[in-house]
């Protein structure tokens, strides 16, 4: 039994995995470059790191502040603009991609845009950025979810998952075959897609969680892998690289917020 | 005769002279080292009726919306101070019909400056997006926000966007030179596109370098001189921002502002202190130091980490050799002169 860990340490394990050797990866920030760090340093050393803003092939030493972050590494080796970083993308160079959620439909189409109406929004959210085109045409797609939802009908539609399930996305003709999102994490469970209708069903459920905490989140009749199993409990090595890369993240994002706040306050009163 | 000392300039004067109310102006950083104090003093000059283009919208879109200087802004991403609970100054604006968006994705929305850098009226971008609310969901751009067309030589459909020439581009670089020739390295983004798109530039930068500084590494130079318009010189110019090679990002700045944007009234006192109350950068870093001391400062300062010189040399540099012979004709400048003499070839 390894020891303790924390529940963001284990779902950046479960990001990681999806990164294998050799492959090109488009990094997020948050989660996604954690685990992109994690993966490079004890599973894939030969994955290529890339963010779109140009920064191609690097080692991160530090967490990621944003996708344009050269201050995370020491130097990097290829310097290439945000145009190209995408072009390279639509030309099929990109073998996996990592998107945040706002919500979520049951076929992985993303609203990462608008709460309520577009243009009176009750929230507005970030907005695009690069996740429509890299949903598009990156080969595999990541989706962490840590504080979105699900919803039958997106309030905008910002980036293409499946579209309306089955062979719909590859029918359409806009999207090279067999694209699209293979995964999806939240902080109860993660979901894989149906290789037929190409529905989202939940693969493995994190400890504590029961199958009908997940299903209170899902406003679809949710379904369940027959072979649904716990996700595994990060290594010592694991959650080791993790709290020294990356401390806040090993927190989560509410309790270093906190930790930041306090130390804040202390300086400004010093 | 031309100054050549002319382009440099206060950030006030520039602001002044190059960017005016009602004017397109695009931002042209992204995400890291943005132009903070020409956003802070175009909030100062109180410009108003502005088209802004940004591609990803930092404390910059926020300060220079929340003080309403924008009617309308093309993006790619808004920043949301303080999650679900929070909000932002692109979010109050919308809700209050002071503000209109036009959503792109970051390739779309650099498409556009691409196509209008190279002087083409559109340019195709991934077609995938056709079947998003980015396609569908319009505001001002209306019919012009996307056209589809038929590719003429494979038939199928293409999605378009149209080129962004804005009037002025506002950028912060690491160093450029008086002419103007401006050096920027690290995340390339859109920096170049977004300046060339432009038709008047006015660029900060961390220091005024020699000439010969530029000579030596033009492969760093984004922006050619003869494109600037103003060079003004502005250390700490994108605090809270992170300028690679100089400093790192202010975490301590920018959680101050974070903390101050999720309201109107935050975000204003945040801008009477900060903003209005720095009649210019160097007051700004003054007030900043007297207010929390220099550690937040000394501490993001970068330390070095040298790119490895690339070598620009050749072999010889005069067509005359050691022996002041021409190299090719192996004969002194008095004796091809004298040879042109003899060969008729003088007009005397």
């Amino acid at each position: 039994m390894s020891k303790p860990y924390t529940l963001q340490e284990l779902l950046v394990i479960a990001v990681a995995k999806e990164i294998h050797d050799h492959e090109n990866v488009i990094l997020g920030v948050g989660l996604p470059t954690t685990a992109g760090a994690v993966a490079k340093a004890l599973y894939a050393p030969h994955a290529t790191l890339m963010m779109e803003s140009g920064i191609i092939d690097f080692e991160p030493l530090l967490p990621l502040n944003h996708i344009a972050d050269a201050h995370s590494c020491r130097g990097f080796s290829y310097a290439t603009d945000l145009f190209s970083a995408f072009t390279m993308t639509y030309r099929g160079f990109v073998d996996v991609c990592f998107l945040g959620v706002g919500q979520v439909d049951k076929h992985g189409n993303l609203n990462t845009t608008a709460i309520g109406d577009y243009y009176k929004p009750t929230m507005r959210l970030p907005g695009s950025g690069g996740a429509a085109d890299f949903i598009s045409y990156a080969k595999r797609t990541v989706l962490t979810m840590l504080g979105g939802s699900f919803v039958n009908k997106l309030d905008y539609f910002t980036s293409p998952g499946y579209l309306d399930g089955g062979d719909s996305r590859d029918k359409s003709g806009l999207f090279p075959k067999g694209t699209g999102p293979t995964m999806l994490l939240s902080t109860k469970g993660l979901f894989r897609f149906d290789p037929v209708t190409k529905e989202m069903y939940l693969a493995q459920i994190h400890p504590r969680v029961t199958v009908e905490d997940v299903k209170k989140d899902v406003p679809w009749d949710l379904k369940i892998a027959s072979d649904l199993s716990e996700t595994p409990r990060p290594t010592d090595e694991e959650i080791d690289f993790i709290r020294c890369f990356a401390p806040a993240m090993s927190a989560g994002r509410e309790l270093s917020m906190e930790l930041t706040i306090v130390n804040m306050m202390k300086m400004l009163k010093a | 005769m031309v100054d050549v000392n002319s382009k440099v300039m206060s950030a006030k004067e520039a602001i002044n002279k190059f960017v005016h109310d009602g004017e397109a102006l695009v931002i042209g950083n992204y995400t890291v080292g943005s132009c903070a104090e020409l956003v802070y003093e175009v909030i100062r000059q109180g410009r108003k009726g502005l088209t802004l283009y940004s591609q990803s919208g930092i404390f910059d879109v926020e300060t220079i919306v929340g003080a309403g200087c924008v009617d309308r802004l093309v993006t790619t991403y808004c920043l949301r101070a303080g999650g679900r609970k929070g909000g932002s100054a692109v979010e109050r604006g919308l809700n209050a019909g002071t503000l209109e968006i036009e959503d792109y994705t970051n390739f779309q929305y650099n498409a556009r400056l691409m196509a209008g850098m190279h002087g083409f009226s559109y340019i195709q971008v991934l077609e995938g997006a056709m079947v998003t609310d980015l396609f569908h969901k319009r505001s001002f751009m209306g019919e012009d926000k996307f056209r589809v067309i038929k590719c003429p030589y494979t038939g199928k459909d293409h999605l378009t966007v149209p080129a962004a020439n804005p009037d002025v581009c506002i950028v912060h670089v690491q160093r450029c030179d008086k002419f103007g020739n401006a050096q920027y390295w690290g995340a390339l983004g859109s920096v170049a596109a977004a300046a060339l798109a432009s038709k008047r530039i006015v660029v900060s930068c961390e220091e005024i370098v020699e000439h010969d500084v530029i000579q030596s590494s033009p492969h760093l130079t984004l922006i050619p001189a003869y494109r600037v318009d103003a060079v003004v010189e502005v250390p700490w110019g994108a605090n809270p921002t992170e300028v690679l090679g100089y400093y790192n990002m202010d975490q301590f700045m920018y959680g101050l502002f974070m903390m101050a944007d999720g309201t109107a009234d935050g975000l204003k006192a945040w801008m009477d202190e900060w903003v209005f109350g720095c009649e210019n950068r160097a007051a700004y870093i003054d007030h900043y130091i007297q207010k929390f001391g220099s550690k937040v400062l000394d501490g993001i300062r970068a330390k070095a980490f040298y790119s490895a010189p690339a070598n620009y040399g050749s072999a010889f540099t005069s067509r005359w050799d050691r022996d002041g012979k021409e190299r090719n004709m192996g004969m002194t400048l008095p004796e091809f002169e004298q040879t042109l003499k003899e060969r008729g070839k003088l007009y005397e």
